[in-house]
Formats: structure tokens, C-alpha cells, sequence
């Protein structure tokens, strides 16, 4: 029993302060406003006062904090990408999980399990090596291994996936790990508000004032906030952001879906994701399977469940772990997920002066949320994008410049 | 001890079939029909699992599978439901989650932690200092989860069915039997669902000790039963709803999957517990848990009981109690003006005390826990929700049911996106609009009393068929209610807290007040932060509390909170219900068995199964040693490979060259007849999608081929084009209708020519002509191509000829030496001559600048597809370009993989290693690769970093590679 | 949604049909700027609302044209392209 727990026994008063304050009514300005309560606002916000002193933020959220993907999301964090921007940028937001709970005082389950992309075809293994040598390059612990060491790591997979898809070997990446999405959100919440920063909920942006293609105020289901600066991290409603100052983007909104079973003991180490079958598969700490596939195959902006979509999954789960046929399902969810062609974001300035996008998240925007919440705050901050999110500007595709990472993106977000 | 009584009119067990079964090492009685739970309780055993935070002992609570307090193991099975799963012959059970068995379970010393583990408690500690925190974590997860799975269990696939219906109308209560007659004596199909082993709903169990339900009942089956036009699913669940009526039928045996005209939600509600110390005993239940054992299982819930009640159902319950014997001691209503008169008047006549404005303030634990050994009675604030203690009164008994109002069963109704209010009037979400073709009825409609909910079964019926084009008259639905069936705030504070909401997850009231003290106050943030509702049972028996719970913190009405959402499954469904057989299907060549027979080592390639090299029987041969030999054969004698899987298609039309002209990069209108050109398709941003050759069969007619695994996708972007460009084309796909093979190498001339009265000479025949003819006796289609080898001829015949046609040239071939060979020589052979690969040696954004394809596309055309983009990119410069290269002469070392990058001299990356291969012809090492724009030129030098980190020396090469002997 | 109706084979299960993207008009190549052409090959119109999307019937090898809204994921009608008048 750590320490820690002992005052909540024996205090008379409850000894936890709010989280954050429970704001309602906007002031009439801010020097910067965040447009989405999410894991990405709530970290630029918080990174812009922590960094840059800049605490007269607000944060509006339609909904709740968190609500959106950060709080659908299937919690993978790994940085094994393709191309050597990709890895840099996720590696520095690894880099930056690892130290997160104690920076923010609160237990994010931030859990180094370890990750396996799981290969079934030799051109899948050619796509394996590409990435290890990337990662190799770049410094970060990825390396190509056989079906044994595989089944060391997890026993339990049948190699041979029922004779479907025999697993020919995997990219193993050190790092993998998974945590908490909603205390992600929650400990930024409560750091930028212990900042001064303050968060609205229910709150939602229904218009952005641009005069002479510059930004002065937003409009609010609260009314109107003056500001010079706006961020946009709305990740599945950005295309409607975006509308509002006429930027446009490549982005469109595919539903992504999950699902978990009932909690068992644990017994699956490792993070699982094979692109083959369309699965990806970890043990939460509470005992649940977290499974998911890949995207939707066209655009919806709804968060609807399907039958396919559980099907398909639990088809192929079984292939690779037969024994599963009786453990259930207990939940099945959807988040709408903002894919760009290149299958990495889109961060930075825009043709808008003082408007800046952090968005094109789509299935792999959780494991960001640390750095990007730093490298946007310094945009911000400083009306410039630090090099680290050059790669990732919007102008890229007008400049045929795109990134290339769908080989690494596509189902093991 | 037993605890069942009489045979009761209506029992849902077969006294008949006796059989025994064990539980924890007991050796336990029960009858066929009987639950796992049902069983155990008529033997007296209460406490069926340990609770999943507390590990504290519990027993049944709704009896319904609203919670999940019974979860067992037979050792095959994992998280079996004991309240609902049938007791079988033989059975050995335990309690998942426990150390060392349900009653001594060693972890229930962490209920007296419990004050030390506030709401959310994981987050607060553990991170610090953070390498701690894998030590914890590996505590936590061990402590967390239920059952343990069983490595061995049986990949089980189960049928799926799929079934249409007029009206599908789940919950065969009263209101479900009255929609599904309505609907079936007016003609409509019906297909009527019940969870339940029979049907009846709360018919079959909520008789207030009046036989007069189980009479209308009878009346109600009869008649669904003589009604051809109404199916019965019982034992079944519907899983949850999908877009445009589709839903998933739940049988033990499998999934039915209904797509319905119209829904009827007739699903009933979900009892919801007071919420009082202690409420989790074993032997503490609701209400309607008493009433059905009592009614389908025949066993006393407890001898001497209790009552507490905020509602009328409570005095129904002590009705039914008392009717089978059952010492009632008294009723405790929590509200202050009590129940109905008449009611009232009834359970006094049975001697049972009634206790107005009173409420148990705790439940007193017996020995270790494990069961309740008498309660607590207060006077009870509504307002306030307190207890008076000071005039407590203790009441001695084995058992408590308790009532304090519903939840509407109302997932389905949610997940077809209807919007709910709440009713002041009954204190229940009820439906404010439903979708179109989605209708409620009954309970979950607010409708509770029985005529009523008859009518209103009808009426919801009348309005489906409405909606179906069918006029009927809707009769509006009245009730008359005396009192409300829910009570506002079921809730009685104590200091010492243990007055659980979430019984899946030990959540207490103070859990809320605390979250809400964090700030998470509302019904979404209190839900993650609690975890209510995230249980197994998924809120069933939780969520309206805890809404009541955060209305009451926030002093807001409670339609303000909302609900949350409401997600499939109703119950947690069996992966392999859900899951299929895995089909991955495989298309065969004609030749496929060809391959087989003789030694081909086949494997999956996209959808086709092809041959990669072929070791003959008896033969010893490394795949190494094949592949060169066979790569030998084709340079040096002649050799065959099986190309159906090429995408054939055949363009027709007055603008048949007109369409390829601005489908692909090159020109076609001035190709002749009987002429091949190479066929590049790129997307609109100018990257390269497949390459292909395109025959000029007649002026109107060409006929296309595609790279084996794109056949699919470029036919459809054809048919779109076509349909868009509004082009005078005609397609058709003769992938599969066509057999293929390539006979290449310098004796391939003499083997085709034996067989054909084509012209194939080098004057008749040049590289890239097209002929039709006879080949070995088959209307065939003649190529030279040049992918493989210098002189190689492609025969295209129709699918059933082309086993015969391999035949005929395998034997026409025997004297040269023919060898089959496979996909891996195949590359070995394009490498050396420098053919690249699409998607290969070129990935999702290689334009053809980058792929040395210049060549291929014409610029001066006045259209193509990625045209307009090819003159954007023209403009900007190269970063990287593909160029073929050579390792050194004699090189030994470790060999680079294809995928080992190229790394310049300030160790940046700068290409990468596309292909590479070990040609035994050149002996050399030859391959393409990704390098700067200037590493292109012959000659140039460039390192390649190996797996292991060794660099290697590379040297462009210009291709084919031939020149190479020369030297 | 989960069924489609194809304009010439009427309505079948969606797992039938292959989404094609939205239905977009093609600035001319010739008079476009770079800027515009680029617009038009990379950005899309994301935001939620009626659509018109081509979709493609599998088995029946036919294109045709969906007018969709994308919030509701509800299909008003389908049109083989160009015969919009048709129907
Ligand atoms: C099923 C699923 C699985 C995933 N798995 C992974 C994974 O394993 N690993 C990974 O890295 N990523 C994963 N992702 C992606 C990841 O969840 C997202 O990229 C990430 O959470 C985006 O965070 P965000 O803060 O930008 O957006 P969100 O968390 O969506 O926050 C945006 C917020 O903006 C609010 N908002 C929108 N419009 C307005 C408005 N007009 N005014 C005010 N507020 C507004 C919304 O209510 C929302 O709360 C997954 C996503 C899904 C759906």
C-alpha cells in the first residue's frame, strides 16, 4: 500500500482539490484561444503557459474534456514510423510519456509492454526491415525478428493464425506502450488550469471573426471572445473549423472503431498488430482486451457502430488466438478519425494569420499529444513552427511534398 | 438445507430430471431448468462470487443479468453467468477471481483497505519515483480481470443465420405479445425475441400472489402460438442495432441476423437497487430477483425477510414472498406517504408490518460477511436522504428484497438514435422521439400498468404498420397510475459508506461525491472517473443511480444530467459467435495443380496462389540453387512461367484508343495493329499505380494487361473513366478468363514455332508484335515481350486450354531443355535486365521522374491522368532517384536486404535498397536502389548500411546488365 | 446505412459496394494555375453535409453516383453519372 493512499483514510475532509475549475462564462479576451478540449488543446495549452508564460488561455470544448477521440482512442504509443521525420517527431513525444506522470502529477498507466507488428508476407517483411532501419537510424529500438521470438513473447499466438496468414516474422519495437487516454487529458487539464489557464466546457466555437485575413475573435455558443490567436485541435470536426476562415485541407473524416472483451487475468504481455488481418490487440490494466481494426471504409461523421466492423475483427482475432471463441465482447465504440493522404498531421501556421491547425490525427494522433501540445505552444508563441513539424505543414501538399507514412500508419496506429 | 418448495403452476424446472453438479468441492442438487444460481440457492449455498474491487462476498442481486456478482469457471469456460447459464449433469464450478475459494478467499482483506483506496485512487500514487511503477503495475493487473481464460478452449464457429421480418419486436412481455398478434392477425411477419427461456416477461414472475397474471399470460401464448405468422426466438438476446434495422440475434447456438421493416423495443426495465449499507450481502436482492425464484425455480429467496421498498413493487414483491411461506417482517417504504391503500391493506392482511417514511439505514453482516443477519430500520428524509438514527429499530432476518424503481431496457432505443426525456411523472427516461420504422411499447415506454401495456403493445404495433403502408387506427394509450413506479432518489447516506451503486465495480456513494469534489461533476467525466457503468453489466443496474447521485451533487433536475451512451452489446456476446470462419479466399490458375504436382513451392500472391520455384520430386535442392537454375534455363536454354495472373482487359469501342490515350502515360491513337506499347497509369498527383501492355488487336479493339495484383483496381478506374469521360468504350475483364504463360529464353522461338502456324521468325515476329492464332491446336493470342529475357513470347489462351496448352510446351520444350520456372526467378530475371517493379522498387509517392520512366509518358499529349501534376512536379528538382547498381566483383561480405538504406558521407540517409539479388548468370550482385539524383550516373559509388550495420559499397550500373561479362 | 440501392441492380447489402470518393468537377488543365491544379488533386471537402459520391457495385461492375449526406449517412438517390436527368 503506498503512502500516498493513507491520507485518504484518515483525513475528516475529503483531501483531493478539484482537478480544474469549474468554469462557465468566458471574459471578453484572451491572448490565445483553444478550440477543442482534447488531449492536443489541453496539452498546447498547458505547454504555453508552462513554457512561454502565456496563461491567459482559454480552452472551449463543445462537449466534455476528453470526450472526443482522446477518449476512444486505443492508447497505443510507439514512434517505429517510416520515414525519419515521423520517427523523430513521435520519438520525442515517447520520450516525453516517459516522464509525463511525474510532470503532471498523476498516474497516467503509462505501461512499456513492448509492440509487435506482426508480418505475414514477404512484402510485409520488406516493409518491416524498411522501418527498423529508419528507426535503427534515428536511435530508436526497432528490430525485425523471427516467428520464435514471437511466440517468447506471447505463447499464447498461433503462429500459424489457423493456417490463414502464417506469421512470417514482426517489427519489434522496444517502446510500445500503452496508458490511460483520459488521464492524459485530465492531468493537462489540471496543470493549465493550476496555471491560470481556464477550460470551458460545453462551450462550443460556432463561427471565427477574420478581418483582413487575420484572426480577431471567435464566436461561442457564450458569445463572442476577442483574440489574435486561435488553435484549432478538433481532430474530427476540423474540416468545419476550417471552413469557418475558408483554409482548406486535404483532410476527411473516416469512422475508426474498437472494441473491448469482459476483463480476464492477465495474460497478454505484448501489444499485437497485424496488418494482414486488420487487428490490433493489448490488455488494458484492468484485465479487458482492446482490439480494433482499420478505418471505415468511407466517410461518415458519426460515431455509429457496425456489426461488420466486430465481425471482421473477432474473425480475425480468432485466427490468431483461437481460444478466444468464448471470451466476449462487452462494447464496441467509434471515433471519427480526420485522415490525410499521407497518413501524417498536419501542424502549423496557415494562410490565416493567427490561425494554426493541429489536426489530420486520424488513427494515430493519441501517441502525439505530448509533443505536439509543445511544438504547437511554441508555434504559437513564437508565430512560427520549430523545425520538428516543418515536415508536417500544410503547404506540403500544394508543394508535392508529402510524407509518406501510410506503410506505417495504416492499421497499427 | 433446501429452499425449494412445492411444485408451483408455471415453474420454469423439471422435477423430473434431477441432476447434480458440483460448486467450490460440493456436491450440489438441482433440476433440469434449473440456473447455476437458482440451483445453489434451493441448496442453501448465498454466496455464488467475490466482488471485483472489494472482493467482498456476494450472492444474487437482480437474478436477471443485469449484474455480474455470480460470474464462474467450469475450467473450459471462463466468466459463465451463474444467474442466467443452465446447471448441467456433472458440472464442477468455482468463483472466478478468488484465492483459495469464494468463501476463503484470501484477497478479501482488501475491503478493510478500502478507505485507503478512494475513487480513482490508481491514479494518485504508484508513479513515483516512476521506476516503481512496473512493480505496481504488475499488482494491479494481477488483481484486475475475472476469469482466466483457457488456453485450450476450442476455436469455435458458430453459424451465422439471417432472417427478414415485417415487424421484429424484442421482449415477449405483455406489451411484446400484443404488438407481435396486432401485427401477425393483420397479416405482417413477425419475429418476437425473448432473453428469457419462456415467454411472459414479468408475466411470469410479478403476481403480487395473485394468480390472475399467470392466466392472462396462458390467454397471451395460446394465442401467439396458434398465430403462423409470429416467430418465436426465446433464450435469445438481440445484441444491439444497427443502421437500417439490421440486428443481431444472440442464441447460444449462434447469431441470427434480422434486417426487419420495423422494430418494436418492448424490452421492459432493469430494477434498480436502494442504495443502503450493506446492500450487497449475500441475501440481499431485489425485488423482482425474489420473485423469480420464487416463481420459475420455486425456491425461497430467504425464511425471514424484509422489505424495503420505494415504490409499489415492494409490496408486490412481500406478496409473492409471503405466498410461498416466506416470513415477511416487515415492509420499510421509504416514502414518507407509503403505497396505495388497497395495496397496503393486502400485505397488512398477511400480517406483514408496514413501515412508512422508514428505510434500512445498514444491512448487518453474519459471520465473516458472508451473509445478513438482521437490519437496521430509520426514519428516512426524502429530502435529505438521511436516516434519522436516533430511532433506529433492528430487525432480525436471513434476507432483504428491496425495490426503489426502474431503468428503461432502452440500448436499442438509443443506438437507433432515438432521443429520450425524462418523465417526471414516473421518474423514467421514456422515449421523446424515435426514429422512423423504430417504435417502444410497454415498460420502457413508461406504460406499467398491465391492461395498458397491452394497449400499448398494440398500438405500437398499429403504428409499424402505418409506417408500412397499412392503415390501421393507432389507439393513444392511457394509464392511471396511484403512485410513481421509480422513486426520485433511492438513496440512504452513511457515514461509513459501503451503500453500493455499481456492484460490478464496488462503487459507493461517496465514490460520486468525491468525483464531483475532483471536478468531475458531470455524467461523462463522473463515468470514467468512477467507472460506473463500465463494468461487465455495462450500468444495467447502475447508471440511473448514479444520474439521481450527480442530479442531487449538482442540484440539477435530473433530465439536465443526460444519460450516457448506451453501446452494443445489450450482453457481452462470445467472440466466436461474432467472428466468422476467416475466408481467405485464393484464386487458382489453370496450371495451379501443374505446379503442385510437380514440386512448385506455392504461396499467396495478392489473391492468387502462385508457384515462387519448383524442386522436382526426388530432387535435392536448396530454394537458392532452384531459383538460379531455373533463371539459368531461361538464359542460356529456355524456360515457362505461368502468367494468368496478369490482369487481362479488353477495350472495345470507337474511342477505344482515344480512352487509353488519356487513361495511361503513353500514346496509342497511331500504334498499329498487331503492335504493343507499355502501359503506365499513375493517379491524378502523378504517382505511379501499375504498368501493363497495351495490344492493338483491331482499330476499335485493344487488349490491356495489368500487373498480377492490381487487375481489380485498374479495370474499376477504367469502368469509372469510361462512364465519366463519356467515352464510346466497352470493357470486359478477362482476367480470370484467360490462361497465360511466358516462354522465354534464347530456345523459346524453337520450342512455339513447333507448335503454331504463326509467323514467329525475327523478321515476321520483332519484339513487341502481337499475333493471333493457333497454338498447339488453340485459338491463342502471340506476344513477344522482352520483361524476362531478350527473346521471350507470352501466349494468352482461354482458361480451359491452358493446362493443355503448358502441356504441349513443356513437351514441345523437353528437347531444349526447358525448365518451369517461378515468381522468384522472374524477378531475379527483370533485375538483370532492368525492368523495375511498381510498388516493388517504387512505393506510394514515386512519380515517374524518380522511377527513370521519362520515357513513358508523353508530355506533348493533350491529356492523361496525373498529366497536369507531372508538369508541376517537372519543375521542381529530384531528391531521389531509382538507378540499378552492382556490389563490388568477388564481394563476400554480409549481403544487404532489400529495404537497408543508402548512407551518404555525413551518415544521412539518402536512398534505400529496393532490390538486390545474386544472379549465379553474372555472378554479381545486382539490384535497384533509391540514391540522390547525381549517384544515378554509371560509376557513381554509394554505401549501403546492411542489418547489422556493416556498409557496403555499391556501384551504379546501367542496365540490362549484361555488359557486364563483357568486361 | 447498411444497404445501397444501385441504379441498376437495386437495393443490395452494402458490403457489395465500394466507396469511390466524392464526385468532383476537374478544374481544366490547361487555364488552372499550379495552385488550383494542387487544390484539386490534395484537398477535399471534409465538412459534413449532402454529398455526391461515386460508388461502384462490385458484382455488377457498375459505377454510379450517391447523393449522400454524410452525418446522417442517409442516401436521397443514385444515378449512373451523366444520367442525373434520367431519373
Ligand atoms: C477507435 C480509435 C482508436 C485509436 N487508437 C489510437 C492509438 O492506438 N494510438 C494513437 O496514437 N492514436 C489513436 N487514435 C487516434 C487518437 O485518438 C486521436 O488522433 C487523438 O486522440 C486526437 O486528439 P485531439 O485532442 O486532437 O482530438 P479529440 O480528443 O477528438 O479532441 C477534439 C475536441 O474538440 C472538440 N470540438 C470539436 N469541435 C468543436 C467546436 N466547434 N468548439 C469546441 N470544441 C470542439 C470535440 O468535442 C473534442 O473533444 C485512435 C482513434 C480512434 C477513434
Amino acid at each position: 500500500m503506498p503512502l500516498g493512499l493513507l491520507k485518504y483514510g484518515l483525513s475528516r475532509e475529503y483531501p483531493a482539490p478539484r482537478y480544474f475549475r469549474d468554469c462557465t462564462q468566458p471574459k471578453k479576451s484572451y491572448d490565445a484561444v483553444i478550440i477543442g478540449g482534447g488531449g492536443h488543446g489541453l496539452a498546447a495549452a498547458y505547454y504555453l503557459a508552462k513554457d512561454f508564460g502565456i496563461t491567459n488561455v482559454a480552452v472551449l470544448e463543445k462537449g466534455y474534456i476528453g470526450g472526443g477521440n482522446t477518449g476512444r482512442n486505443t492508447t497505443i504509443v510507439r514512434s517505429n514510423y517510416l520515414t525519419p521525420e515521423g520517427v523523430n517527431f513521435y520519438d520525442a513525444s515517447v520520450k516525453m510519456y516517459e516522464d509525463l506522470s511525474e510532470e503532471l502529477d498523476l498516474n497516467l498507466f503509462y505501461s512499456t509492454r513492448g509492440h509487435f507488428t506482426l508480418a505475414h508476407t514477404e512484402s510485409a517483411m520488406r516493409t518491416m526491415r524498411w522501418r527498423a532501419e529508419v528507426n535503427k537510424h534515428v536511435g530508436v529500438e526497432s528490430y525485425v525478428v523471427g516467428p520464435d521470438e514471437i511466440s517468447k513473447a506471447c505463447p499464447q499466438l498461433d503462429i500459424q493464425c489457423s493456417g490463414q496468414a502464417p506469421i512470417l516474422g514482426a517489427l519489434y519495437h522496444a517502446p510500445g506502450s500503452v496508458a490511460r487516454h483520459d488521464a492524459v487529458a485530465w492531468g493537462y487539464a489540471k496543470e493549465a488550469d493550476r496555471m491560470g489557464v481556464e477550460i470551458f466546457q460545453m462551450t462550443e466555437v460556432t463561427g471565427i471573426d477574420v478581418k483582413s485575413g487575420k484572426v480577431v475573435g471567435v464566436n461561442t455558443n457564450k458569445g463572442y471572445i476577442e483574440t489574435n490567436r486561435v488553435l484549432s485541435a478538433v481532430a474530427g470536426f476540423t474540416p468545419r473549423i476550417t471552413d469557418m476562415v475558408d483554409v482548406e485541407t486535404p483532410i476527411v473524416i473516416h469512422p475508426l472503431q474498437a472494441c473491448v472483451s469482459e476483463p480476464m487475468k492477465p495474460w497478454l504481455d505484448t501489444i499485437l498488430v497485424s496488418g494482414s488481418l486488420h487487428v490490433y490487440v493489448s490488455q488494458s490494466s484492468r484485465g479487458e482486451l482492446v482490439m480494433g481494426s482499420s478505418l471505415d471504409p468511407y466517410e461518415v461523421h458519426s460515431t455509429r457502430s457496425s456489426l461488420d466492423f466486430v465481425e471482421g475483427l473477432t474473425t480475425h482475432i480468432t485466427d490468431m488466438f483461437p481460444f478466444l471463441s468464448n471470451v466476449k465482447v462487452v462494447r464496441q465504440w467509434a471515433g471519427m478519425a480526420d485522415i490525410t493522404p499521407d497518413f501524417a498531421p498536419i501542424m502549423g501556421k496557415t494562410p490565416v494569420e493567427g490561425f494554426y491547425l493541429d489536426a489530420g490525427w486520424g488513427t494515430w494522433g493519441f501517441k502525439a499529444t505530448p509533443i505536439s501540445g509543445k511544438t504547437m505552444a511554441e508555434t504559437i508563441a513564437r508565430d512560427m513552427a520549430p523545425d520538428l513539424i516543418k515536415p508536417f505543414r500544410l503547404s506540403r501538399f500544394e508543394d508535392y511534398e508529402l510524407t509518406g507514412e501510410k506503410g506505417a500508419a495504416s492499421v497499427g496506429h | 438445507m433446501s429452499s425449494r418448495i412445492a411444485k408451483k403452476r408455471g415453474e420454469w424446472i423439471n422435477r423430473d430430471k434431477p441432476l447434480t453438479f458440483e460448486y467450490e468441492g460440493q456436491q450440489v442438487q438441482g433440476y433440469e431448468g434449473d440456473t447455476i444460481s437458482s440451483a445453489l440457492w434451493a441448496n442453501g449455498v448465498k454466496v455464488l462470487g467475490r466482488s471485483f474491487k472489494y472482493h467482498r462476498a456476494r450472492g444474487i442481486l437482480s437474478f436477471a443479468n443485469h449484474d455480474v456478482n455470480a460470474l464462474m469457471t467450469d475450467g473450459e469456460d471462463t466468466n459463465i453467468r451463474a444467474d442466467v447459464w443452465p446447471v448441467s449433469n456433472g458440472m464442477k464450478l468455482e468463483a472466478v477471481n478468488t484465492d483459495g475459494g469464494v468463501i476463503k478467499d484470501k484477497n478479501k482483506y482488501i475491503d478493510y483497505l478500502s478507505p485507503f483506496l478512494p475513487v480513482g485512487f490508481y491514479y494518485k500514487t504508484f508513479y513515483k519515483p516512476k521506476r516503481m511503477f512496473p512493480f505496481w503495475e504488475d499488482k494491479i493487473r494481477k488483481a484486475a480481470g475475472l476469469g482466466k481464460v483457457n488456453f485450450n478452449y476450442p476455436r469455435h464457429i458458430k453459424p451465422k443465420r439471417y432472417a427478414h421480418c415485417d415487424v421484429l419486436i424484442i421482449g415477449a412481455g405483455a406489451s411484446g405479445l400484443s404488438a407481435a398478434l396486432e401485427a401477425a392477425e393483420q397479416g405482417f411477419s413477425v419475429i418476437l425475441v425473448d432473453e428469457n427461456r419462456q415467454i411472459g416477461g414479468s408475466l411470469t414472475y410479478d403476481l403480487a400472489g395473485d394468480p390472475a397474471a399467470t392466466d392472462t399470460l396462458s390467454t397471451l401464448q395460446a394465442a401467439v402460438e396458434s398465430q403462423a405468422n409470429i416467430r418465436v426466438i426465446i433464450d435469445a438476446y438481440a445484441g444491439g442495432y444497427y443502421g437500417d434495422n439490421l440486428v443481431p440475434i444472440v442464441e447460444k447456438s449462434g447469431i441470427t441476423k434480422v434486417r426487419a421493416q420495423t422494430v418494436i423495443v418492448a424490452a421492459g426495465v432493469f430494477e434498480q437497487p436502494p442504495v443502503f449499507r450493506y446492500n450487497d450481502l449475500p441475501g440481499v436482492m431485489l425485488g423482482s430477483a425474489a420473485q423469480r425464484l420464487v416463481h420459475r425455480y420455486a425456491v425461497k429467496p430467504f425464511n425471514k425477510g424484509v422489505v424495503v421498498t420505494a415504490n409499489d413493487h415492494g409490496y408486490r414483491t412481500a406478496l409473492d414472498l409471503a405466498s410461498v411461506g416466506v416470513e415477511v417482517v416487515a415492509v420499510i417504504d421509504m416514502r414518507r406517504d407509503g403505497a396505495a391503500q388497497d395495496i397496503t391493506q393486502k400485505v397488512k392482511d398477511k400480517g406483514i408490518a408496514v413501515h412508512k417514511g422508514s428505510c434500512i439505514y445498514e444491512a448487518v453482516a453474519a459471520g465473516d460477511k458472508l451473509g445478513v443477519k438482521e437490519v437496521v430500520v430509520c426514519p428516512y428524509d426524502e429530502t435529505t436522504a438521511e436516516a434519522d438514527t436516533s430511532r433506529s429499530v433492528r430487525l432480525a432476518c436471513d434476507g432483504v428484497a428491496m425495490s426503489a424503481g426502474w431503468a428503461p431496457a432502452a440500448a436499442l432505443l438509443y443506438q437507433a438514435g432515438t432521443k429520450m426525456r425524462y418523465d417526471d411523472s414516473i421518474q423514467q427516461f421514456v422515449p421523446a422521439q424515435l426514429p422512423e420504422s423504430v417504435f417502444a411499447a410497454g415498460k420502457v415506454n413508461g406504460v406499467f400498468e398491465l391492461k395498458a401495456r397491452m394497449q400499448d403493445g398494440r398500438r405500437a404495433a398499429a403504428e409499424a404498420m402505418n409506417y408500412m403502408g397499412k392503415v390501421v387506427a393507432v389507439d393513444s394509450v392511457k394509464q392511471s397510475l396511484s403512485s410513481s413506479p421509480s422513486h426520485p432518489y433511492p438513496i440512504v447516506n452513511h457515514p461509513k459508506g459501503k451503500n453500493f451503486v455499481d456492484f460490478d465495480e464496488d462503487i459507493q456513494v461517496k465514490d460520486f461525491i468525491n468525483a464531483a469534489k475532483e471536478g468531475f461533476d458531470n455524467i461523462e467525466l463522473m463515468k470514467r472517473f468512477t467507472t460506473v457503468g463500465m463494468g461487465p453489466s455495462q450500468g444495467k443496474h447502475s447508471n440511473m443511480n448514479a444520474i439521481r447521485i450527480l442530479a442531487r451533487i449538482r442540484q440539477l433536475p435530473v433530465e439536465k444530467i443526460g444519460t450516457t451512451t448506451a453501446r452494443p452489446f445489450f450482453h457481452p456476446t462470445p467472440i466466436g459467435h461474432l467472428g466468422g470462419r476467416g475466408f481467405h479466399p485464393h484464386r487458382y490458375t489453370a496450371m495451379h495443380q501443374w505446379h503442385v504436382d510437380n514440386g512448385g513451392e506455392m504461396f499467396e500472391a495478392g489473391i492468387w496462389m502462385r508457384p515462387g520455384f519448383y524442386t522436382p520430386a526426388g530432387v535435392k535442392l536448396s530454394a537458392a540453387d532452384a531459383v538460379q537454375q531455373e533463371a539459368l534455363a531461361v538464359r542460356e536454354k529456355v524456360g515457362m512461367i505461368d502468367g494468368s495472373t496478369l490482369g487481362k482487359i479488353e477495350v472495345f469501342g470507337p474511342d477505344a484508343a482515344a480512352f487509353l490515350e488519356r487513361f495511361y502515360t503513353g500514346k496509342f491513337a497511331g500504334q498499329k495493329v498487331g503492335e504493343s506499347r507499355i502501359a503506365m497509369l499513375l493517379d491524378e498527383a502523378g504517382v505511379m499505380l501499375d504498368d501493363g501492355i497495351a495490344v492493338r488487336m483491331a482499330d476499335d479493339q485493344f487488349y490491356v494487361s495489368t500487373n498480377s495484383s492490381n487487375a481489380a483496381t485498374v479495370y474499376r478506374e477504367m469502368q469509372r473513366n469510361v462512364q465519366l469521360w463519356k467515352m464510346q468504350v466497352t470493357l470486359v475483364n478477362l482476367t480470370g478468363a484467360m490462361a497465360a504463360m511466358t516462354v522465354a529464353g534464347p530456345a523459346s522461338r524453337s520450342v512455339v514455332e513447333q507448335l503454331t502456324d504463326i509467323d514467329v521468325s525475327a523478321a515476321a515476329m520483332p519484339d513487341g508484335a502481337f499475333r493471333t492464332g493457333k497454338v498447339a491446336g488453340v485459338d491463342a493470342r502471340l506476344m513477344r515481350v522482352s520483361f524476362v529475357s531478350d527473346l521471350a513470347f507470352e501466349i494468352h489462351v482461354p482458361y480451359k486450354a491452358g493446362l493443355h496448352v503448358w502441356n504441349a510446351v513443356m513437351e514441345a520444350g523437353k528437347a531444349f531443355g526447358i525448365r518451369p520456372f517461378g515468381t522468384d526467378a522472374q524477378r531475379l530475371l527483370r533485375l538483370e535486365m532492368g525492368h523495375h517493379l511498381i510498388s516493388h522498387d517504387t512505393d506510394g509517392l514515386t512519380n515517374p521522374f524518380e522511377a527513370h520512366s521519362d520515357s513513358l509518358v508523353a508530355m506533348d499529349k493533350p491529356f492523361f491522368i496525373g498529366q497536369r501534376s507531372l508538369k508541376i512536379l517537372a519543375k521542381k528538382p529530384l531528391n531521389k532517384k531509382l538507378t540499378t547498381f552492382v556490389l563490388d566483383q568477388g564481394f563476400n561480405g554480409e549481403l544487404p536486404n532489400e529495404c537497408n538504406l543508402v548512407i551518404d558521407s555525413a551518415n544521412n540517409i539518402s536512398g534505400r535498397v529496393t532490390s538486390i539479388s545474386y544472379s549465379r548468370y553474372l555472378n554479381r550482385h545486382i539490384g535497384f536502389a533509391f540514391v540522390p539524383p547525381e549517384q544515378t550516373n554509371d560509376g557513381a559509388r554509394f554505401q549501403i548500411r546492411t542489418d547489422s550495420g556493416a556498409m557496403v559499397s555499391a556501384t551504379a550500373c546501367n542496365a540490362p546488365f549484361f555488359h557486364l561479362l563483357e568486361s | 446505412m447498411k444497404l445501397l440501392q444501385c441504379p441498376i441492380n437495386g437495393i443490395r447489402p452494402l458490403s457489395e459496394f465500394t466507396y469511390g470518393g466524392e464526385y468532383r468537377d476537374m478544374p481544366d488543365p490547361d487555364t488552372c494555375t499550379d495552385k488550383e491544379w494542387a487544390a484539386y488533386v490534395h484537398y477535399r471537402n471534409g465538412a459534413p453535409g449532402l454529398k455526391k459520391e461515386w460508388w461502384y457495385h462490385g458484382p455488377s461492375g457498375t459505377w454510379f453516383i450517391a447523393e449522400r449526406d454524410t452525418m446522417t449517412d442517409k442516401v436521397s438517390r443514385t444515378y449512373i453519372a451523366g444520367q442525373e436527368e434520367k431519373q
